[in-house]
């Protein structure tokens, strides 16, 4: 074994056939294979398997145990003339600290390969001997709640109520909430809200004023008339899309807010647990917190549709609620982003009047009581009826007033 | 330190004030916390009882398994004074390393000890006899005083309830294995600890154990 420096870190040679540690030493040195061949040994530990693992050139190797300060889990020993660089953890730290993408990486393989220990685990403990984490949170609520830390419970209760609103403990859950809070319950509610028109509104976006783009529920109407609710959807449902792109053709930056975040993960791997994020973002917008609430939603659509059919439902009321929270946060224009996908591409979801009557909420903030009032027709119109076909009424005569 | 700027912080930094939750045990999560200022405790309630596990502080990451993992949280964080966090969710994580190296050090030593860990429990999870794994669990517990000495008598701060968590067992039947092992003078049982006699005695069986396994 002969050494040297390169940069203040050692060069090693080795034999063939040498051992550079073996499993079970202690030790806190980090090597990268400079060249040679080095052959990790190890064994698999729920099978007993024995492994062996080349390590590639440039690549390092014996990372985690110096890092963990563990023993050694596998052997490491050489193939032929090799040359390793050894680190010290203090050499390693400068190394990466100017090498963010190797611990990206290094991340990412770690991260592998707790998730699938992870997976062993759950395997082997048969996946159920866990508890509900709902009864569990509630009774950690009901700790705080009888120690009488009621800001703590409370927070519990609340976290309750987001997560589990259907499950067994909501009323208790519910009325501890109200006694802690005395009676006042937040009921914030985008639909409830008196829109204001006002001229700083119209600064997020540019309306086309001209007449030809003016819509018109008749029109559309008349177009198609004969014809089934259906084909009337559609004609409808065009009409409104090329109008919301005139709506959008002005773009501005606005949405670059997002422009930072990064969506590396696969969709695959995150979309598990959508249902508690969709709450989660819906929980934001419920306290206001809009553009936390925005995220969240954005989050899931740039994740884009998910793979399980019984999750496609949040990530289509994603865009209405990110439509929602942009129209909170009087953000029209990116608002209106969010419903035209609806409009363009989710008629059947659930949501679809309620984005209608929102879009005929921003119409009439921008001051165009005509295409407003076709919006909220349109929401008169559509059955079952329900409180959405009232207050579409009720706008309606108070534009006809105004 | 995060050096960020200030348009950074208004985006991520959030402020808690003393005795708030950060988040509570068994509440879904994906973000995890980065603390700028303050102290923030982690709690588990463990018998009715609230239990610190530990008191991090300006520098310290938690709640950092939402990177990875799509479980519950396994603990409840509390600000313990004027807290300031930078609170990411795990799809920000990517653009959050590129500008801060030393966090990704940080989360690089702290994932290698949770393999680590992880291995170090399934190890224990694979072995078929409840009173090996129990023994193994005191194993583990011992090790995790790197000076433990293997010569002489070890305490290990736990309970029975805490080695069945770890072994995957019920807390009766560790119960009933901590009973036989002090009846026959291996150790000796108190409420919030047990000394092991001779640790050695245990690694060797466990070892032959874990041997005949893959035979």
């Amino acid at each position: 074994m002969a050494g040297g420096m390169q940069g203040g870190i050692i060069t090693r040679s080795y034999k063939s056939g040498s051992i550079i540690y073996f499993e079970n030493d202690k030790s806190e040195y980090i090597y990268i294979l400079k060249s040679g061949r080095v052959l990790l040994t190890y064994t698999k530990i729920d099978t007993g398997e024995e492994i062996k693992e080349d390590v590639r050139q440039g690549e390092f190797f014996g990372v985690k145990s110096a890092l963990g300060k563990y023993p050694r889990e596998e052997t490491a020993q050489t193939i032929g003339e090799t040359l390793v660089l050894v680190l010290t953890l203090a050499d390693f730290e400068r190394l990466i600290l100017k090498n963010v993408n190797v611990v990206r990486k290094m991340l990412r393989v770690f991260s592998n390969q707790l998730r699938r220990i992870g997976k062993t685990v759950r395997t082997v403990l048969g996946d159920s001997d866990s508890v509900s984490p709902d009864v569990e949170l509630f009774r950690i609520g009901e700790h705080y709640y009888k120690a009488g830390d009621l800001t703590k419970a409370s927070y519990a209760f609340k976290r309750y109520m987001e997560y589990y609103p259907d499950t067994d403990y909501a009323k208790v859950a519910m009325d501890r909430i109200k006694s802690i809070s005395s009676g006042t319950v937040s009921t914030s509610s985008a639909g409830t809200k008196t829109v204001v028109a006002s001229d700083s509104d119209l600064d997020d976006f540019a309306m086309d004023d001209s007449p030809d783009d003016m819509f018109s529920m008749d029109d559309a109407v008349s177009a198609d008339s004969g014809g089934t609710g259906d084909s009337e959807d559609f004609t409808l449902s065009s009409e409104l899309s090329s109008e919301m792109n005139d709506f959008l053709t002005d773009s501005d930056d606005s949405l670059d807010d997002f422009g930072d975040f990064s969506f590396d993960e696969p969709a695959a791997e995150t979309s598990s647990g959508l249902k508690a994020r969709f709450n989660e973002g819906v929980a934001h917008l419920d306290m206001n917190n809009c553009s936390a609430a925005a995220a969240v939603f954005q989050e899931i659509i740039d994740e884009g549709p998910p793979v399980k059919e019984h999750e496609k439902k949040f990530f289509i009321d994603s865009y209405f609620y990110a439509g929602r929270c942009f129209f909170e946060m009087k953000k029209y224009k990116e608002a209106m982003t969010f419903f035209a996908e609806i409009i363009k591409n989710y008629q059947d979801g659930e949501n679809f009047k309620g984005t209608l009557f929102y879009i005929g909420d921003i119409f009439a903030s921008a001051g165009q009581k005509e295409k407003a009032l076709a919006y909220y027709n349109r929401v008169l119109n559509m059955t079952p009826k329900d409180a959405l076909n009232s207050r579409a009424l009720d706008k309606i005569k108070g534009l006809q007033k105004s | 330190m995060l050096e960020l700027d200030e348009k950074f912080f208004a985006r991520f930094g959030v402020d808690y004030s003393p005795n708030e939750i950060i988040f509570c045990e068994y509440e879904p999560g994906y973000e995890f916390y980065f603390i700028q200022k303050g102290r923030v405790k982690i709690v588990k309630i463990i018998n009715d009882r609230e239990k610190t596990i530990d008191v991090l502080s300006t520098g310290d990451v938690f709640g950092e398994m939402s990177i990875l993992e799509e479980e519950p949280r396994s603990a409840t964080a509390i600000a313990v004074d004027v807290v300031r966090v930078f609170k990411f969710h795990r799809d920000n994580f990517d653009t959050l390393l590129q500008g801060n190296p030393q966090l990704a050090y940080k989360l690089l030593l702290i994932f290698s000890k949770r393999i680590y860990d992880a291995k170090r429990r399934l190890m224990i999870l694979l072995l078929e006899e409840p009173s090996v794994k129990v023994m193994d669990v005191m194993i583990m517990l011992a090790e995790q005083n790197p000076q433990f000495d293997v010569e002489g008598e070890i305490i290990i701060n736990t309970t029975a309830s805490q080695i069945a968590s770890w072994a995957g067992m019920a807390d009766s039947e560790v119960q009933k294995e901590l009973t036989h092992l002090a009846r026959v003078a291996k150790i000796d049982l108190f409420e919030d600890r047990i000394a092991v006699k001779n640790i050695r005695d245990f690694q060797r069986i466990v070892t032959s154990r874990r041997k005949n396994l893959y035979s």
